[in-house]
């Protein structure tokens, strides 16, 4: 029934099938032939590979955290899951870690340098809180929460998303801890125009042409402090 | 000298799909939060409707977890595979919701940032790359149609009612855009 003589039939219903043109009972039977012949195996990667660039001007959107609650409630997931850290040691360590950044996102708020401006609550699809960034008259306090893992080779950047504007660079982002930072005139002005700011993976050291190079894996809200 | 980002992107998708095969929850985790938003916005563009898009999402991790053994890097790049499962999930949930010959207008994209990201590649996908030397290569017809499949999930039918054409000019458009992109991607 498959036509394994004919690679031509078979690559050309590859791409349709990929392409989601092949539809009913041809499609059905086509996946039927992708579980079990390689050839089409190979073909179907082929295409996939190539036309999932179509897809490069979809702009993401951020599911409600509900889904990720779904999946985990689908997959038994427990509250009580451990995240899995190397060792013991290690696990109590990031723990107070994460108290300490807690007690230091509420002391600069208490202490801190002038007047809190805006602040905008960086959050996972999961609904995880990753970042906190706060916005003082003249300074910038960045704290990591959640942020487990992050590649070795890139650097997270915060930017502002002034309306009308191109993006400006609030600088690389801490992984864990609080960093902070003097803000310049130009970034002060971005921030007061800008209802978000979004967070890019760059390379490290931040993005080389003063722009993000890749599309947002973060977008926040920023919110004047009330 | 210009960073390949996508590399080492591909690596860590890749490093988590494998502690996902190894029952790692904390992976899955990291993993819908890279691309979660992404692939919601593709089942967005195909279901048209949010509470469909959104436990097509649920489907399409699970399914993702349940079959991170299954991929291995001859599998080609994560993103191909992540995207495929979910367009392939889409695909199968409009053949039960479609029965309705109305023509579902395309939602308009709520999308999460008002900037607009369009000129940048995604992190997984750097412009620039062979297939957009190949796509230059096509009629708008032909281009057209693609990106109506692709991204729209419209059947032929849909496509030839969406732009007024024969059905027979659609499948021919179809059918003539993917024998030049196999030309020139093979070349």
């Amino acid at each position: 029934m498959a036509p394994q003589g004919h690679p031509e039939i078979i690559d050309s219903l590859a791409a349709e099938y990929v392409l989601g043109t092949l539809r009913g009972p041809a499609r059905r039977r086509f996946e039927k032939w992708r579980a079990t012949i390689p050839l089409v195996q190979e073909r179907c990667r082929f295409w996939e590979e190539n036309l999932m660039q179509l897809a490069k001007g979809v702009r993401p959107i951020r599911p409600p955290p509900r889904v990720w609650q779904g999946i985990r409630a689908r997959l038994n997931f427990t509250a009580s899951e451990p995240r899995r850290r190397p060792g013991r040691a290690l696990a109590i360590a990031a723990s107070v870690l994460l108290v300490a950044g807690l007690s230091a996102l509420l002391y600069w708020r208490s202490l801190g340098p002038g007047k809190l401006v805006e602040v905008a609550t960086i959050v996972a699809p999961t609904g995880a809180k990753v970042w906190e960034v706060d916005v003082y008259s003249g300074r910038l306090i960045l704290h990591a929460g959640q942020l487990a893992e992050h590649p070795t080779d890139r650097d997270y950047e915060l930017w502002a998303l002034p309306t009308g504007g191109k993006p400006v660079s609030l600088g690389v982002l801490p992984t864990s801890g609080t960093a902070q930072r003097t803000l310049t005139a130009v970034q002060r002005q971005a921030l007061a125009n800008a209802p978000q700011v979004a967070v890019t993976l760059e390379p490290l050291g931040g993005s080389p042409t003063g722009q993000p190079t890749t599309t947002p894996i973060f977008v926040a809200p920023l919110r004047a402090s009330s | 000298m210009s960073p390949a980002p996508s590399v080492d992107l591909d690596e860590q998708l890749q490093s988590l799909l494998q502690r996902c095969a190894a029952a790692d929850p904390t992976a899955l985790e990291r993993l819908y939060e890279l691309a979660s938003p992404f692939l919601f916005a593709c089942l967005t563009r195909i279901l048209r409707r949010r509470a469909l898009a959104e436990e097509a999402l649920q489907d399409v991790f699970v399914s993702i977890w349940q079959r991170a053994g299954q991929f291995h890097s001859s599998r080609g790049r994560p993103m191909a595979w992540m995207i495929s499962i979910a367009r392939y999930r889409a695909i199968d949930l409009l053949r039960h919701e479609r029965s309705s010959p109305v023509l579902v207008p395309d939602l308009p994209e709520r999308a999460e940032s008002a900037y607009d990201w369009r000129d940048h590649a995604t992190p997984w996908m750097p412009a620039g790359g062979l297939l957009e030397r190949c796509l230059a290569l096509l009629t708008d017809h032909q281009r057209n149609c693609l990106e109506l499949a692709f991204v729209g999930g419209n059947s032929h039918e849909d496509i030839a009612r969406l732009t007024g054409n024969p059905l027979g000019t659609v499948k021919s458009w179809i059918r003539r855009g993917l024998q030049s992109l196999r030309q020139c991607l093979e070349s």
